[in-house]
């Protein structure tokens, strides 16, 4: 049986079954609801980073049976694309396995990992953060790719061109071609001009925007990766099909990114972890990508710190690494900005989570990744190195630290310390830290080695 | 007055999400003699309960918008049984995420909690322009109106909001908040919103403070 190809899922975009996006969102909450009473899933506040492959497992049957109930809702035309049981099952095992990425010297294939895999991790380095200008972003580029462990970067939004802020308008075009300029430059200067970029287009948010600047004549090669949204949960746009048309004519790489909510539609941790694994399916059928980028956040608190997102990043993550093998990117997004030991201590729990879950990184994501200038390449080099430390760790060891490190920063996620902006902790002109971010960043890795993290 | 348990039934369907139930239980309860105030008294009651353990995540934004619809249900019995002058509400807002944006689950679990704190809400959905805000915010004789932004790029749409109704001279007419990932305090400031909250369980105290300005 051949897999639904793509043509067919805009057939069944305008063909499916109609309900209104009130009555999806209802509708998915219900069902997250029955299959995670009938697989018994339960967060564990004690098991943050659990051991019990069974769970992972029936996260994933879970999914499934959700997945193959509910469908994907096209916001456009309020129809529900659907996919039988044998149609998902087929999909997944057809789907490509293995993702290859980069130009020359930097071309690498990004291979999925199983939990406490002693394989490295694949290393996504750098945010789509917002910057104000051009020289911070070519600074932070530059920085990213100088990482020795890179394999792709995420470049980060240019918010301003010529003084005027980049908005969802022609003018995002504009500011997309040169975010493009800076970037390949500082690729250039750092030795790395293969380097993929796996969140194309960032600057420009809008679909078409996106589109446009990756015309052939704007020279990105199809070897790099675009990101193309869906919503929670499970919804999608006639833009964003229309992208993904673009690229899968192209042969580009397609990443699903997705973000499940913790009490939104999904409701708790464990819904939130079976959503996630949903959205995973959704992005090989639907959207057909070679790889995903996505993380959880707590909608109270607005990041992935919390105990629960931390538990439903870990459960998902495991349930797709162990039964589907695919290459996917987690992150988290953290409460404290650059330059405080809240923010590494995150990123630290962050990342050995991710690692010895089986899956990808994509490194710090500092003041929920939404402050202009609170971003810098210590903390993403902070999150490689963990991440390496990290890797071949026993999920029960994992545990253990992630629970030290929440005793560290728990307390302190309401009112986290916003930190300083890359222009005040790093030297404009050399692209290093001060000496105040040094420190910290110190004193945090010896805490780390004390309590068992191997930090070199 | 009516026995206390067919208020706690009442209670009780309401936390259950069941329409037909307490559209039964309240008609049932006018018959008994219970005032409609009394029986409001009791709904708002459960929906703040509701409210604060969203807040705590005990509960989940569907369980706001459930609740949310099944006190509809509940108020369309009583409140044409209340004399105008005695009806209260909190105020009226009006509510959508901005023109450009189509993230709309944090504006979505506002929308329900203002429900469910006693409010008058008229959500507007998402990618909504300025003169459509400020259209039905004119319609329904709104007292607030809210507005998010999940992204930098869409976030200078709230300034534009705030310049079409400046521009029809209509800016003291009604209080102005935002809301979203990339919005700060100091962004409100600066493009002259009334007021910023940084989460749902805020945005609720913060309008609450705003209306009685």
């Amino acid at each position: 049986m051949n897999s639904v190809n793509f043509f067919e899922v805009l057939k069944r975009s305008l063909s499916g079954p109609l309900v209104s996006e009130k009555e999806f969102n209802l509708m998915v909450s219900k069902k997250l609801k029955e299959v995670v009473k009938e697989y018994d899933i339960k967060f564990d506040g004690e098991n943050l980073v659990p051991s019990d492959d069974s769970l992972a497992d029936d996260v994933y049957k879970a999914a499934l049976d959700f997945y193959s109930e509910v469908g994907t809702y096209c916001m456009d035309t309020e129809r529900v694309i659907k996919f039988s049981e044998e149609e998902i099952k087929e999909g997944l095992k057809n789907a490509p396995h293995k993702a290859f990425f980069g130009e020359g010297k930097e071309a690498k294939t990004f291979i999925p990992r199983k939990p406490e895999s002693k394989e490295p991790p694949w290393c996504h380095v750098g945010a789509g953060i917002a910057v104000s200008n051009e020289e911070i972003h070519s600074k932070l580029v530059e920085g990213y790719a100088s990482i020795p462990e890179a394999d792709s970067i995420s470049v980060p939004a240019l918010a301003f061109i010529e003084s005027v802020p980049i908005r969802e308008s022609p003018i995002e075009f504009y500011g997309a071609l040169k975010m493009l300029a800076s970037a390949k430059e500082a690729l250039k200067r750092a030795g790395k001009p293969g380097m993929p970029i796996l969140n194309l287009v960032s600057t420009a948010a809008s679909q078409i925007a996106g589109i446009a600047v990756s015309a052939a004549q704007f020279g990105l090669k199809p070897s790099n990766g675009w990101l193309v949204p869906t919503y929670p949960e499970l919804k999608i746009g006639n833009n964003e099909l229309c992208k993904a048309a673009y690229l899968l004519s192209w042969g580009a790489n397609i990443g699903a990114e997705y973000s499940p909510l913790i009490g939104g539609y999904s409701g708790g941790p464990e819904g939130t972890a079976v959503v996630f694994v949903a959205n995973c399916i959704q992005g090989i059928l639907v959207l057909k990508s070679t790889y995903q980028l996505a993380w959880i956040t707590n909608v109270i608190d607005r990041c992935s710190s919390t105990k629960d997102a931390i538990w439903a990043l870990a459960v998902s993550g495991q349930a797709i690494s162990r039964n589907i093998s695919f290459p996917l990117i987690q992150l988290h997004y953290q409460a404290a900005g650059p330059t405080t030991k809240m923010l590494f201590y995150e990123v630290a729990a962050g990342m050995i989570e991710i690692v010895a879950s089986g899956q990808a990184i994509e490194t710090a994501h500092p003041d929920r990744a939404v402050e202009i200038d609170y971003v810098t390449p210590l903390e993403m080099k902070f999150s490689v190195e963990v991440a390496y430390a990290a890797t071949g760790m026993k999920r029960a060891t994992a545990n253990e630290i992630v629970k030290e490190l929440l005793k560290k920063y728990e307390n302190n996620i309401k009112n986290a310390p916003k930190g300083k902006k890359y222009q005040e902790c790093f030297d404009l002109k050399t692209g290093k830290p001060n000496e105040e971010y040094l420190k910290i960043y110190s004193e945090v890795k010896k805490e780390l080695k004390d309590i068992g993290v191997p930090i070199e | 007055m009516v026995e206390n348990s067919l208020l706690d039934k009442i209670r009780l369907d309401l936390f259950n999400y069941d329409e037909k139930a307490i559209k039964a239980d309240v008609e049932k309860a006018l018959e008994e003699g219970s005032s409609p105030l009394e029986v409001i008294d009791v709904l708002s009651g459960c929906m703040r309960e509701i409210g604060d353990k969203f807040a705590r995540l005990e509960l989940f934004l569907t369980d706001l918008m459930m609740a949310g619809d099944v006190m509809k249900v509940a108020l369309e019995i009583l409140l044409p049984k209340i004399p105008k002058e005695k009806i209260s509400t909190k105020g009226k807002i009006v509510i959508g995420t901005i023109k450009g944006d189509i993230h709309d689950i944090g504006k979505n679990i506002v929308s329900a909690m203002l429900t469910a704190s006693g409010f008058e809400v008229y959500d507007i959905g998402k990618d909504v322009s300025a003169s459509k805000f400020l259209e039905e915010a004119e319609k329904v004789k709104a007292d607030i109106i809210g507005a998010s932004a999940l992204m930098t790029t869409t976030m200078p749409a709230l300034k534009d909001l705030i310049d079409y109704i400046k521009a029809k001279n209509l800016r003291n007419k009604y209080k102005i908040i935002i809301g979203g990932g990339p919005v700060t305090k100091e962004y409100a400031e600066e493009i002259g919103a009334d007021a910023y909250a940084e989460n749902a369980v805020e945005a609720i105290k913060v309008i609450e403070n705003l209306i009685k300005k």
